[in-house]
């Protein structure tokens, strides 16, 4: 009956703060004051990997100028609890640290430099324990934190012992610090009756305010969370943003002032936890056409002291062993391993670069082999439609043929090709690398329960609109969208709605803004809001302009017409004034659940994904051999997004995805020393891309004419998959190394390839010849 | 209006701000950024990091320069004390665009990062503008080097870039007028009102002292009065005492101020450099004239630091990784020591006497360092190499001179290596080996095969002792590619063109 008009927008709408940014009014939660009461919160945390504590000396601390409170265990009146999915971090230390980094008391003081002196008076009595810093010691002393878990199809022994060729090796993938620009940070507010309000840069409100409540031993109902924008998150807000929101609400309780609390950068970098690092052990048969046959991976992953969400990042990891490529004989294990370091998190991509990573050495290893261009490896294995994944999913919308008849087309790939071997053969010192690499990247949640996602959308008397939803914004244009698909549904132009902030009063119940469905599962849900209203809206509307039940309606240019007679409509407003004269009701909820998703944990087999995002990307880099400088000369990518709700928005996404994974590869190295100390604490030594680190040409193209059925505007999620197209770096790099050696040699090489890591392994190659 | 000793004078908002440090129980040195996020109106400058390295505090700061105009600077609003900004203009992202009863009018930088969709998070973004808007008041049709350059201090973690350098491109190509223009006059007028007289600032307040001369006769008389007082050029370093690792700095003397230490001079011997140069300044003179000094100060911290940090600081702070001092122990610079009345040259080599030790006496400060040129026969050629390119401290940095004889032999070898023991080092006996050889493969070779074992490098966050090794013998083959044999040349000027 309801027929809704397209807004065709020549221009893709910025985003919904782009003024509020650049002019330098964006409000973050260290922006935020509370007049004279507010007070400064700060963490006093373990110096020690391992260590029992003997005793917590708090009295200099509190004895300190400007201090008014300083809390330890003892002083929760809640659980000392804050494990998102088993209990096992304390939100405080008690008798026990397992990592440097762990919080062990508390200060509330009346300025922040007070704070940060009182930290420093805080006295605490360690004994220290053996620790385990290092993953291969983890795996050697039997430390883990969950049990192996496996997922296997086909016959991988068989496949192996009548396999022309095999290979084997251990890859090790490095871990990754977020750097989100904002660090973390919370304010809390006391209210009447005990109630909590809890400003908080948190990927997960909902969590957020389940564990304040725990901590403070309250009902849900009397916590309640906002996120107006966090400055960059990635991941590293999805459960650590919880850490800082408890800690904070702890003294904002116990002061019953106003507290905020932001972690200073060292500290941030040193208590939070990271992309997980594995060591990954792989086994390969193939044939002479280099056609992968069965393929055998042990993944080890270092979970760090606490489990926090390292089960599910495993997972993600197991289930994109494969990326792009059939594999008829697979089996992939896994296990997460307990060290003495911060509970390692999730971060964007959640364990599928690090699987990724693995085939993609396979496929070139193959091509090393075999002597032949690894993208025409690469091709001959992609999955065709039809074909099921090791872990059972039949796949029925592949694009990676596609993509790669247009990326090779667009890139020139054989020229450069040609090209990258010309300039290797006339120099001895300086080599250029090339190499393709797709991403195959499964969409949803892998714990099926938490694709949900609910919407409230309020239309006031005057015609405006306001939409809420249970997703954050973290720069990645959530609430750009958001508002394009309120827009679209209504026909309203984008200065008669408003995206509000994320709020647990408004919105309950959410699932935390993460793995790349906050589109997905938010758009949906705030269009059967939407979809509510009209049909309410409808009745009126057609009764206004005397035409039947039955006669469909546009919503358009802030009208409302008949099919067919834009002339004959009524304004929005006028609609929505009658709508309440006539008592109708005005605001709705929404919902959305992905249907059909359902994974089974002890079989390995299902349907845990939605549907898959599809990229590709070509990188030439150029390496000198005597310095381990490298360019990346040229990037192109061709990138699936469906049918883009905003191509700007999702190019942001495609690029800055892209330069992260590239800092994954190769400058972002996490180095801690052997007593569990972080030698990489700061932006001093950790070196994220610049602006100089990026391709120098760089072009990426958003695939056209894809729509993807059954999502909101038949689009696809955007945030993770293009991260890992920055394997095409890693892998031009490690090309540009192996042409030390004319391509003779398999060149040593993992992840990250840092400069120095690079000039060893280039030293090695030499050695060989 | 006349220094009255305690307060510091600046323009912020269109007016003449003044902070009565003692009266107002400030420290003294309160950082611009501190203080700006204590303000009610100027909360969009961005604390990320603390030590200068991801440009989130980025504000600009225009002086009058020497002719007679306002000059736009970015600067780490995070590593620069209040007292340092006395007498300029304070730039804030709240101060570019012009708010109106009706409507808000974006200045065209800010216009330009909308359009092309350059800002995701939005905390970066304060600190990108600022740079991009001191990027627009210094630069028409800037070249892609240009612009990256102005960006290599500022870190976004979410656009990776792209959008952000086509914005700066799109604007800078044809800038207009904007209110700064129009209001230069006034702001002229306002900074002439602050710095009529020369009488030194002396902030004492919460047990801290901050000297603040702006003569050198001022200067060497309160270094002669307060010798305990800690030396600051631009503070780049030792800003990071208090920020960093919670150091209350009880006494400073900020010679940042004393024009009488900022000059270049090169006659046809020798290039002298007033210890009070920035790093910018010094990059921007060595240009087109010293490849050498040129191809370091490029890759040396980002254009906010360069913007404040001198060289007087660098050779001052002496530390094994100073980016200039290997260049300049193979140009065997001269250090100009003065206090009053007297004045002293000693070897740059002779001056740095341990980790981050020098022979500057009490009562003495750096006036200039100074080198003879060196001749047509000779070959000279600086390296870094670092994790990342720009903006990072270096692993190894090198320089490496050769002087040859009529017959084409080496008759003089200078080489130096920073980062690979406790202060920057020649090597002596490669040096040695090298004299009387002819500068070919086979010579470079077996000089980069002697070299590491001069040297005691450790391992750290940066690299590990057998990377930094490698890199020792490998810049001396590099070296020799670079002058003699056949590679392209491969380094940070070379970027993007």
């Amino acid at each position: 009956m309801l027929q809704i008009m397209q807004n065709n927008q020549p221009t893709p709408q910025p985003h919904h703060s782009a003024l509020q940014h650049v002019t330098g009014q964006s409000v973050f939660v260290n922006d935020m004051g509370f007049g004279g009461q507010l007070l400064f919160g700060r963490v006093v945390f373990s110096q020690q990997a391992h260590a029992n504590i003997r005793s917590i000396c708090t009295q200099q601390a509190r004895a300190a100028e400007g201090v008014v409170a300083v809390l330890t265990a003892a002083d929760i009146p809640g659980l000392n609890q804050m494990g998102p999915v088993v209990p096992d971090e304390p939100c405080l230390a008690t008798d026990q640290v397992s990592f440097f980094g762990q919080a062990v008391a508390l200060i509330a003081a009346r300025t922040e430099a007070a704070a940060r002196k009182a930290a420093s008076l805080v006295n605490i009595e360690y004994e220290p324990l053996p620790a385990i810093t290092d993953l291969g010691r983890a795996i050697a002393e039997n430390s883990f934190l969950t049990g192996p878990r496996q997922i296997a199809t086909g016959d991988v022994g068989k496949a192996f012992e009548n396999a022309e060729h095999v290979l084997n090796g251990t890859l090790h993938t490095g871990a990754q610090e977020h750097w989100y620009l904002e660090t973390q940070s919370c304010m809390c507010v006391p209210e009447e009756a005990g109630q909590m309000m809890v400003y908080s840069s948190t990927q997960h409100p909902a969590e957020t305010q389940a564990i304040v409540a725990q901590v403070l031993a309250m009902p849900a109902n009397a916590v309640t969370v906002e996120v107006k924008r966090m400055g960059g998150a990635f991941g590293g807000k999805e459960t650590q943003a919880n850490h800082i929101a408890a800690w904070t609400a702890l003294l904002a309780h116990a002061t019953q002032h106003p507290v905020k609390t932001h972690l200073f950068r060292d500290d941030d970098q040193m208590m939070t936890g990271k992309r997980h690092r594995f060591r990954s052990e792989y086994r390969a048969a193939y044939n002479a056409n280099g056609c992968l046959l069965a393929l055998d991976v042990a993944l080890h992953s270092d979970g760090g002291a606490a489990l926090d969400l390292s089960v599910a990042i495993l997972e993600r990891a197991m289930f994109h062993i494969d990326n792009a490529y059939y594999i008829p004989n697979l089996r992939v294990t896994g296990q997460v391993w307990k060290t003495n370091l911060p509970p390692n998190t999730a971060f964007r991509g959640f364990g599928g670069p690090q699987g990724i990573a693995v085939v993609e050495t396979v496929i070139d290893r193959i091509a090393r082999t075999l002597h032949k261009d690894a993208a025409e490896i690469r091709k001959l294995n992609f999955y065709k439609n039809g074909q099921s994944t090791h872990y059972g999913q039949q796949l029925n919308e592949v694009r990676l043929e596609k993509l790669f008849g247009r990326l090779t087309d667009f890139s020139h790939y054989p020229a450069l090709r040609r090209e990258t071997e010309v300039f290797n053969k006339e120099n001895e010192f300086i080599k250029k690398g090339l190499a393709l690499t797709p991403v195959k990247f499964g969409i949803s949640f892998t714990t099926s329960f938490l694709n949900q996602a609910g919407a409230l959308v309020h239309i006031y008397r005057d015609g405006s609109v306001q939409v809420n939803h249970g997703g954050t914004e973290m720069g990645q244009g959530l609430h750009t969208k958001m508002l394009e698909v309120a827009c679209r549904s209504l026909g309203l132009p984008p200065e008669r709605v408003i995206v509000t902030a994320t709020n647990t009063s408004k919105v309950p119940n959410t699932s935390a803004t993460a793995a790349s469905s906050g589109s997905d599962l938010n758009g949906m849900a705030v269009k059967n809001a939407i979809d509510k209203l009209i049909s309410r809206l409808a009745p009126i509307a057609q009764s206004l302009m005397k035409i039947s039940t039955d006669d469909a309606l546009v919503f358009a240019d802030g009208k409302v017409a008949p099919k067919g007679h834009p002339d004959k409509g009524i304004a929005f407003d006028e609609l929505v004034t009658q709508a309440y004269l006539h008592q109708v009701s005005l605001s709705a909820t929404g919902y959305y659940r992905t249907p059909g998703l359902f994974f089974d944990n002890t079989a390995g087999k299902g349907t845990p994904f939605y549907y898959f995002a599809y990229g590709m990307a070509v990188s030439q880099v150029q390496l000198d051999t005597l310095t381990g400088d490298h360019r990346i000369l040229k990037t192109y990518i061709v990138h699936d997004v469906g049918d883009s709700i905003n191509t700007a928005i999702d190019l942001g996404q495609i690029e800055g995805g892209f330069v992260q994974g590239v800092g994954w590869c190769t400058t972002e190295e996490i180095k801690w020393d052997d007593k569990g100390f972080l030698t990489t604490h700061s932006p001093d030594t950790y070196k994220i891309p610049g602006v100089r680190n990026i391709p120098e040409v760089f072009e990426v193209e958003i695939a056209r004419d894809m729509p993807n059925p059954g999502t909101i505007q038949n689009s696809k999620a955007v945030g993770e998959p293009p991260l890992m197209l920055a394997l095409s770096v890693w892998l031009a790099l490690k090309d540009a190394i192996s042409a030390v050696g004319n391509h003779q040699q398999e060149p040593p090489f993992d992840l990250p390839a840092t400069n120095d890591s690079m000039l060893k392994w280039v030293e090695e190659m030499r050695k060989l010849q | 209006m006349r220094n009255s000793g305690g307060i510091v004078r600046f323009v912020l908002d269109n007016k003449i701000q003044e902070v009565d440090f003692e009266k107002l129980q400030l420290s003294p040195t309160t950082t611009v950024l501190t203080y700006l996020r204590q303000l009610d109106g100027h909360k969009g400058v961005k604390e990320g990091c603390s030590e200068g390295d991801c440009g989130a505090c980025t504000v600009v700061v225009a002086g009058l320069n020497n002719r007679g105009t306002l000059e736009y600077k970015s600067i780490d609003s995070c590593l620069v004390f209040l007292p340092m900004i006395h007498g300029k203009q304070l730039i804030t992202i709240e101060n570019l665009a012009v708010a109106t009863p009706s409507q808000m009018q974006l200045h065209p930088v800010q216009t330009a990062m909308i359009n092309h969709h350059g800002s995701q998070c939005g905390y970066c973004t304060p600190g990108i503008v600022m740079s991009l808007f001191a990027l627009y008041k210094n630069h028409t049709d800037p070249s892609r080097e240009t612009v990256t350059d102005a960006f290599t201090g500022n870190l976004c973690r979410c656009t990776g870039y792209r959008s952000i350098i086509d914005a700066a491109l799109d604007v800078c190509q044809h800038p207009a007028g904007d209110h700064f223009s129009a209001q230069e006059e006034h702001v002229l007028a306002l900074l002439g009102e602050i710095s009529s007289d020369e009488t030194s600032l002396d902030l004492q307040s919460r047990g801290q002292r901050y000297l603040k001369p702006f003569t050198l006769e001022e200067a060497l008389l309160l270094r002669s009065q307060h010798p305990d007082a800690l030396i600051i050029g631009g503070s780049t370093d030792t800003a990071l005492l208090q920020t960093k690792k919670n150091i209350t700095l009880s006494k400073i003397l900020d010679l940042s101020a004393v024009d009488a230490l900022k000059f270049i001079v090169e006659d046809h011997r020798k290039v002298s450099f007033g210890a009070g140069t920035t790093l910018q300044e010094l990059l921007e003179y060595a240009n087109d004239r010293l490849p050498y000094l040129r191809d370091m100060a490029a890759v040396f911290g980002s254009l906010q630091i360069r913007n404040v940090a001198t060289i007087g600081g660098n050779v001052g702070t002496a530390s094994p990784i100073g980016d200039l001092l290997p260049v300049l122990l193979v140009l065997q610079a001269q250090v100009r020591l003065m206090k009053k009345d007297f004045q002293r040259d000693m070897p740059l080599r002779d001056f740095i006497t341990g980790y981050r030790k020098t022979a500057l006496a009490a009562d003495e400060l750096i006036s200039m360092v100074w080198f003879e040129k060196p001749g047509k026969s000779e070959l000279i050629k600086t390296y870094k190499i670092s994790k990342r390119k720009d903006l990072d401290i270096s692993s190894v940095s090198a320089a490496l001179r050769l002087t040859f004889s009529k017959e084409g032999k080496i008759s003089r070898a200078c080489i130096a290596f920073g980062g690979v023991a406790a202060i920057p080092k020649r090597a002596t006996q490669t040096e040695g080996f090298l004299v009387g050889k002819s500068w070919d493969r086979a010579t470079a070779m077996e000089a980069a095969a002697m070299l590491p074992a001069e040297y005691t490098p450790i391992s750290d966050a940066r690299a590990d002792a057998a990377a930094r090794s490698i890199m020792v013998k490998n810049l001396m083959i590099k070296f020799w590619t670079e002058t003699a044999g056949k590679e392209q040349i491969f380094n940070a000027s070379d970027y993007a063109k």
